[in-house]
């Protein structure tokens, strides 16, 4: 798979001529305000998408990545709020302050989203064809046989075998993978420049899941749709992504390529995770690694790393001050105390030992 | 589908056969009937005659055998009350008239009760929802007998708008036409409705509204508008249309006092001075026909589920 390592330049041919990367997120925080107080979901995040990107958002439950995906679609609703000072910008143009119309042709148009469990996601009393027409009839001028048509085709181009059969059906009569599928194909509809993939495979067994991810890299491939992929399984990650993002407690903690990731991972947090995901080469000699505590609460998060009670290596620092990001490539950053100049020395050499054997798990 | 609507058709027979019996025999042990009162001053001799006449001196267990042979061919007999009155003379006679106060009241009922539902769950939690809340409280707990005392007070004869205080219109009138005369009992009649479905429709509508596929909708960018008319009603209408042929029955069952407050010459009328007057064939016959609509209408509803949610299948096999 070392061909996708720099798919920027093999996307950029076919993406439009507009300049920047397609999708930039500045800032953005997200609180939902609850009887408890105010839920800090996303604590200033920042991240691009390049065209015909793969980008990997990865984090375990409540860590704020699917919040952060319904906040690119414009999605939060009450009690959830963007705050103020977050920008998101999609091919250069401001999201949070579209107009209804452009708001209507951005999402689903522009910018598609593949939710989690399609059983739900989908209308339940909607034919399956119907649900996909909509979107067409939405953001194309097409008429009712023309979208059915074209409804049809996405069926059977995400392949769902008999599509023309298919598209009569209900999401109750589908399997698991074929409303996923479906989904995919709704999501996808309009050809938006962005796909963005909320746990996809989630409720979905591996075999399943494979195919969908294939599914999802062939669209890239193919169309040069820019997807994000919110997971919380390296696993999937693996194959898939160009670059990777991983999240803790509404934070962005460490991101990078995906080779600087897996091979060269500097936080703690991507060390634990990446030793929670079982390899073929321990061949059952190696207990897997878990993260004991639980993530801190976000109503009233820590002053200082909001890792630090877990950490194994959490210092007197960490307690107090959350550490600044430190660069080691033009991509890849990390949010630890380790990396700071007076790092003690003994800590560093525990580090060493602690840290993981880089690597990625599916190319053993 | 064949095999459950014949299941369930003879379980309808079954049904109605059963509501005849129970009415048959309760009746019977009543002590009295319209008779009694009626030929109380009468010799002995010509009592004799009379109840030998209709029958009544003769053992309730024949009595029963003769009267459910004649039922079976639609004969539920004589008014004893009012000679020549028989079931069948009644219905076509004072039916129109009932069907039309039912239609304007389910029409009126059932529109405003949805349309406030709605506002109610768009608008949750503000000041509009806890007004229609309290309304909907109020009109539930208040019988419509009492609010069509208030309104034939309020708005009807010298007072208020000047509506007539009973009556119905009859002639070329009775379909349509003669509209001040129904206002008041449409309105008093469907207000409970209003409030039934009002109710229904909020809590269907907030089912709707946070399913998962409401942020699916919009993902693709339905306005809040198109989400909630293509998607949230949808699916909110289940409940509330299979919970329609129900209301109908009752509603023809319902509006017994509704006519009798404002002396509209319809059905349930009649049907309520049968019972008071204990006129025994006539309340057998009336029973029987409600008990008819009613199961009619269940079945609808069961029909409709099927045919409204694609997840629900009839099929005629047994669970």
């Amino acid at each position: 798979m070392s061909e996708q390592t720099k798919p920027n330049t093999e996307a950029s041919a076919n993406a439009a001529p507009a300049d920047g990367p397609l999708l930039n997120v500045e800032h953005l925080r997200v609180s939902y305000h609850t009887y408890a107080g105010e839920v800090q979901s996303v604590r200033d995040i920042s991240f691009h998408v390049d065209r015909g990107e793969i980008l990997a958002i990865i984090g375990e439950s409540g860590c704020g990545k699917s919040v952060t995906a319904r906040s690119i679609m414009s999605l939060i609703r009450k009690p959830g709020e963007i705050k103020e000072g977050s920008k998101i910008t999609f091919d250069g143009r401001d999201v949070l302050s579209f107009s209804k119309k452009e708001m209507r042709q951005y999402r689903g148009g522009e910018c598609g989203m593949i939710f989690q469990d399609a059983l739900v996601a989908l209308d339940p009393t909607m034919r399956v064809g119907k649900q996909i027409m909509e979107n067409l009839r939405i953001h194309t001028n097409m008429s009712k046989s023309e979208a059915a048509k074209e409804a049809t085709r996405l069926l059977g181009a995400v392949g769902i075998p008999n599509p023309e059969q298919r598209f009569k059906e209900y999401p109750f009569e589908f399997s698991g993978g074929m409303r996923q599928r479906a989904m995919i194909a709704m999501a996808v509809a309009c050809q938006p420049k962005l796909v963005i993939a909320d746990e996809p495979t989630t409720a979905l067994d591996v075999t399943i899941q494979a195919q969908i991810m294939e599914l999802l890299k062939r669209l890239r491939n193919e169309d040069g749709t820019s997807i994000i992929l919110i997971t919380h399984d390296f696993g999937v990650v693996a194959g898939f992504a160009d670059r990777i993002v991983v999240m803790y407690a509404g934070q962005i903690v460490e991101s990078g390529t995906r080779e600087e990731i897996f091979y060269n991972p500097q936080h703690p947090y991507t060390w634990a995770l990446l030793g929670a995901v079982p390899r073929l080469d321990w061949q059952n000699k190696q207990v897997l690694r878990t993260i004991r505590g639980t993530p801190p609460d976000l109503i009233a998060p820590p002053k200082g790393c909001p890792f630090a009670n877990r950490c194994e290596l959490c210092m007197n620092v960490c307690l107090e001050e959350d550490p600044a990001y430190t660069p080691f490539s033009t991509s890849h950053k990390a949010k630890c105390w380790l990396h700071d100049p007076d790092c003690p020395q003994e800590v560093l050499e525990e580090a060493n030992q602690f840290k993981v054997k880089g690597g990625d798990p599916l190319e053993q | 589908m064949a095999k459950f609507l014949i299941r369930r058709f003879i379980y309808m027979i079954i049904t109605i056969f059963l509501v005849f019996t129970a009415t048959f025999f309760m009746l019977a042990a009543i002590p009295g009937n319209a008779l009694t009162g009626k030929i109380a001053k009468l010799p002995e001799s010509s009592q004799q005659r009379i109840i030998q006449k209709y029958g009544y001196d003769k053992p309730v267990g024949e009595r029963y055998v003769v009267t459910l042979g004649n039922a079976l061919h639609g004969d539920f007999g004589e008014s004893i009350v009012n000679a020549g009155d028989t079931v069948q003379s009644i219905l076509s006679e004072r039916l129109p008239v009932t069907v039309r106060l039912n239609t304007q009241q389910i029409v009126f009922g059932v529109i405003i009760g949805i349309v406030l539902g709605v506002i109610a769950a768009m608008r949750r939690g503000t000041a509009v929802d806890y007004g229609i809340l309290i309304f909907c409280m109020f009109m539930t707990s208040v019988p419509s007998l009492v609010i069509a005392l208030i309104f034939q007070l309020t708005f009807a004869g010298s007072s208020g708008l000047g509506l007539p205080i009973i009556g119905w219109p009859s002639g070329d009138e009775l379909w349509f036409g003669g509209w001040q005369y129904t206002i008041l009992p449409t309105i008093s009649g469907a207000l409970f409705y209003v409030a039934g479905y009002a109710r229904t429709t909020k809590i269907a509508m907030l089912d709707s509204i946070y399913q998962e596929c409401t942020t699916t909708a919009r993902a693709i960018g339905m306005s809040e508008s198109e989400v909630v008319i293509h998607h949230v009603v949808r699916n909110s209408f289940i409940p509330i249309i299979t919970y329609l042929p129900q209301t109908i029955a009752g509603v023809l069952s319902g509006s017994l006092f509704i006519e009798r407050v404002f002396s509209i010459p319809g059905v349930g009328n009649y049907y309520v001075e049968c019972i008071s007057s204990r006129d025994i064939p006539m309340v057998l016959g009336f029973t029987v026909f409600y008990s008819c609509i009613t199961v009619v209408a269940i079945f609808a509803s069961d029909v409709l589920y099927g045919v409204v949610d694609p997840r629900i299948k009839i099929t005629g096999d047994k669970r």
